[in-house]
């Protein structure tokens, strides 16, 4: 059938559109990868916009060696990993048991674990408890009131129901067990489902900022998200660090903040090509049992 | 032999309920205790007596907030920051995958969605820093360009309106691409036959997403709105405390922040916990309501 006059009108309005709305998720990022390659000069006078002037590697330099970066990378990395390994072990130990039909009390612990989705105690309660519990100011901090998101529990149990039944009889008769039925059997069979959740709680931990925040007093216990949060806050910060540089009079405070997003921005571009794979499956396991 | 059965049920049970245990403990300790912490917001509560043995005040601190003008703008803000953000952000995704969903070259619509995916990634730490960089009076490419041509730059993140402007936008911009996914694949399942009998009867394209197309993703739609609705009085703390700065401290004061402000650094535990809890029944009624309504067009999420 041949499309009308109109309809192909608005097919090629519709491709410019997405170009502009592609364009403008593009942009911000280019725009700082430029600013964080670019001479002071430019910077200040606002000239750089989609790649850089005077290209210079000067705000790196001065980001890597005047400020703490380096330390708060390598505690952004320990933050994220332990967080993905406690979660997963905790999300896993949930959604199994409650994947199974025979397991006492599945119900009511569903239950009991979805009304946590509508309600919760909150910040303060929540702060408390972990005040109460001696874990301010370390990791654990962190890493145990979030350990399980139920959205993500629920994903994994799901998957784990879709497993065929017909595999694991198999695997009873000739004598597994419970144990090993699930390491032998059901998680090397799940492997998608574990590489989508171990991407769901790495880009949070990565990207976590409130609970840092929050939960860890010292500064040299702080994580690059927030490091860099505080540096394009206050300009104050910043021009300490540098004022023992002797080269600070060639720097822009812009150049290093931009240097500073572009570290953090990273790793998400380097692991996009997975992160859209498996997060694109995520949501659609998600929103298949609701 | 019913016994036996019964014996091996509970076998194989054992493993489970050791496995369910840590889980389990997780739940009541970081979860379901947080909840019962919540009576503190009838006490008065200090750390030397504790939540058992502080003094009880029963509603006072609730009388407290609702009469207090600070507070209850604070509340005001939340509400309508956050229902601009639902307004706005709602209908964004589905138009996106409208146009997403009617690119016919494969690798334009591949390229489109790699694209608009990318925000979703990002921090707010991110985000705030584009967008000082945009809009900054100082240095932004935007400011010197207005600069150039009228003069003086524009305060964009200084003025309420434009403010506002940028923060809902910039929820927007970053969520939009993602919050697509839902409804792609909810389209991909709308079958072609009624798009080949709706064009035999003469329907236009517009014609056709208007009542086939939408029908067919109605489901999905009732289903993220009623998500969303839990959603209503909070803003998130990442994002507002990432964008606000002093120069809109009236209208960028939210109930997140503000918990944060006077409880975590303030130490007024009790206080805030009251306002957190009338957050929390506030966004527990309105999952409820919205599921109530949608079970009237059979969409109801349990």
């Amino acid at each position: 059938m041949r499309e009308s006059y109109g309809d192909k009108i608005t097919r090629i309005g519709i491709s410019i559109l997405l170009l502009l709305i592609s364009i403008s998720c593009l942009a911000p990022v280019i725009n700082i990868l430029s600013i964080s390659f670019s001479g002071k000069q430019a910077v200040e006078t606002g000239k750089v916009l989609l790649w850089p002037i005077d290209v210079t590697l000067q705000s790196y330099s001065a980001l890597f060696e005047g400020t703490r970066v380096l330390a708060s990378l390598w505690n952004g990395v320990v933050m994220t990993v332990g967080g993905v390994l406690i979660s997963m072990v905790f999300t896993i130990c949930a959604a199994y048991p409650l994947s199974k039909g025979y397991f006492y009390g599945r119900r009511t612990f569903t239950l009991m674990l979805l009304f946590t989705m509508v309600f919760t105690g909150g910040l303060i309660p929540t702060y408390l408890v972990v005040k109460s519990l001696g874990l301010i100011d370390s990791y654990w901090s962190i890493w145990m009131p979030g350990a399980v998101s139920t959205y993500n529990m629920l994903i994994m149990r799901s998957y784990f129901e879709g497993i065929e039944p017909e595999i694991e009889e198999a695997a009873r008769i000739d004598g597994c067990r419970e144990m090993s039925l699930l390491f032998r059997i059901v998680l090397p069979l799940s492997m998608p489902v574990i590489a989508t959740l171990v991407l769901f709680y790495g880009v949070g931990y990565w990207n976590n900022f409130m609970n840092v925040l929050i939960y860890i007093n010292s500064t040299e216990k702080y994580t690059i998200t927030v490091l860099i949060q505080q540096m394009i806050a206050s300009q104050s910060l910043l021009t300490e660090s540098l004022a023992n540089d002797t080269t600070a009079l060639e720097l822009v405070p812009e150049g290093i903040k931009s240097a500073g997003i572009i570290v953090l921005i990273l790793p998400m571009v380097l692991i996009y090509p997975f992160l859209q794979k498996y997060f694109v499956k995520g949501v659609m396991l998600g929103s298949v049992k609701g | 032999m019913k016994s036996a059965s019964k014996k091996a049920l509970f076998k194989k049970n054992v493993p489970l309920m050791l496995m369910f245990a840590p889980a389990l403990a997780y739940y009541l300790i970081f979860r379901y205790l947080p909840i019962g912490g919540l009576v503190i917001s009838f006490e008065n509560y200090n750390f030397f007596d504790g939540v058992f043995h502080s003094p009880w005040v029963g509603f006072k601190n609730f009388e407290m907030l609702f009469s207090n003008d600070k507070t209850l703008r604070i509340i005001w803000n939340t509400l309508w920051l956050s229902v601009l953000n639902l307004v706005v952000g709602f209908p964004v995704p589905i138009i996106l995958a409208l146009m997403i969903n009617s690119v016919r070259r494969s690798w334009y619509k591949r390229f489109v969605q790699t694209v608009v995916y990318l925000p979703h990634f990002f921090s707010w730490v991110i985000v705030g820093g584009m967008v000082i960089t945009l809009f900054s009076m100082e240095s932004s490419f935007l400011n010197h360009w207005i600069e150039d041509k009228y003069g003086e730059p524009y305060p964009f993140l200084y003025k309420t309106f434009s403010w506002v402007t940028i923060f809902v936008g910039s929820g927007v911009w970053k969520e939009m691409g993602f919050s697509t996914i839902i409804y792609l694949a909810a389209l991909t399942s709308i079958s072609p036959a009624l798009y080949e009998a709706s064009a035999l009867d003469g329907a236009s394209k517009w014609k056709q997403t208007w009542h086939v197309t939408l029908p067919g993703i109605r489901g999905t739609i009732i289903l993220v709105l009623i998500l969303s609705m839990g959603r209503v009085l909070e803003v998130g703390f990442d994002q507002i405390y990432n964008l606000r700065n002093a120069m809109v401290s009236d209208i960028s004061e939210v109930i997140s922040t503000y918990i944060y402000t006077l409880g975590i650094q303030g130490g007024q535990f009790s206080l805030t916990t009251a306002l957190g809890l009338f957050e929390s029944v506030v966004a527990f009624i309105l999952i409820l309501g919205a599921n109530l309504i949608a079970k009237k067009f059979n969409s109801n999420l349990f």
